[in-house]
């Protein structure tokens, strides 16, 4: 069971892994919703910094 | 397919907010061209993932055994990055694959014999959809078997890329075609030139210098691997999921023949060749692992 469970659980953060840009997309867009589209802008351009800098 | 359809989201997400100011907190011009800018450049990003990487690992080994839904997932896969998918199998597959840093690959940047790339600035900004467009015409039109099957393919995507002109032809320019141009030109086209810059042709003295691999683990975990391109190239009928294993069974043969192995990912690569002289040195530098046969 316990094996079991840790497959999972390793399966479902390989997929959010693997998901990470288009997910991370989506909560800049939405997030425009909560914090208004100047936070949204500085988190991609933050976002985009890191990525050249690191990635 | 799930990336797919989470990219496809993001677009939604994105039209609804834009038709709907108040709720995205747009109150003028300003703060729309911040919720746009915002916007179209994770669209870009994630759409040039979603090409690029996603569906060319589908170019390689279909996901269906049906070849007519994998002809048609594949439409609906690359429309939302700009490109009819039978375009981009051709130039990938048929194209760069089967012509590796030759002179008939083009879609690769201009290269010297020595394997010098022309300038990385020029290479993003003139390939798609200029200079592609010129050689798919010359390719398609010359060759009688591929004229009628490109021209209704490029109708089935004109078709579904020309829907959200119809919702709104302002945010279609914005939200769909700007992202598209960005996807290609500063993420697909780097991916591009990176992999291959400063590489010569597989011969059998140079076997694996054909491709820089990148063995950062966030940057594979995250693109599907796609870091491991020597083995790739030379393996691409190989899943991706299974090229990590593969990497460490090559490892040695990279080693003896010098592969040029980086530490980080396509991104920071993209950073440093695109700087000047002194910047452009850190490219050339070898992960620290693989220095064995040096």
């Amino acid at each position: 069971m316990e094996r079991l469970a840790r497959v999972l659980s390793s399966r479902t953060a390989l997929i959010f892994g693997r998901s990470f840009f288009p997910l991370s997309a989506i909560v800049i867009i939405l997030g425009a919703a909560l914090w208004g589209p100047w936070v949204s802008l500085g988190v991609t351009v933050v976002a985009i910094a890191v990525a050249l800098r690191s990635l | 397919m799930l990336f797919h359809f989470i990219c496809l989201a993001a677009y939604a997400c994105a039209f609804w907010l834009y038709l709907h100011p108040k709720v995205a907190g747009i109150t003028g011009p300003w703060s729309r061209i911040a919720f746009v800018l915002a916007s179209a450049m994770v669209l870009g990003w994630i759409s040039g993932i979603d090409v690029g990487v996603n569906f060319h690992n589908h170019s390689h080994r279909p996901i269906f055994t049906s070849p007519f839904v994998n002809r048609w997932f594949g439409r609906i896969w690359t429309f939302s990055g700009g490109w009819p998918s039978f375009f981009w199998e051709y130039c990938h597959v048929t194209i760069h694959h089967a012509n590796l840093l030759s002179a008939e690959d083009w879609t690769l940047p201009k290269h010297s014999a020595d394997g010098k790339f022309e300038n990385f600035q020029r290479y993003l900004f003139t390939h798609w959809p200029w200079r592609l467009s010129r050689h798919l015409w010359k390719d398609f039109t010359t060759r009688q078997s591929l004229r009628r099957r490109s021209f209704d393919e490029l109708a089935i995507f004109l078709a579904l890329w020309s829907i959200p002109f119809w919702i709104d032809p302002v945010m279609a320019v914005f939200l769909w075609a700007l992202p598209h141009w960005i996807a290609n030109a500063f993420v697909m086209n780097s991916g591009m030139y990176v992999q291959h810059a400063g590489c010569v042709p597989k011969t059998p003295a140079k076997p694996v210098s054909h491709s820089t691999v990148f063995v950062s683990n966030f940057f594979n975990l995250t693109m599907f691997n796609i870091g491991f391109h020597s083995e790739h190239h030379d393996h691409p009928r190989v899943h991706w999921s299974e090229l990590p294993e593969l990497h460490q069974r090559l490892k040695q043969e990279l080693i003896d023949g010098q592969a040029h192995v980086v530490p980080f990912g396509n991104y920071h690569a993209a950073f440093l060749l695109a700087g000047d002289e002194t910047r452009q040195k850190g490219f050339a530098q070898q992960d620290s692992r693989y220095k064995g046969g040096r």
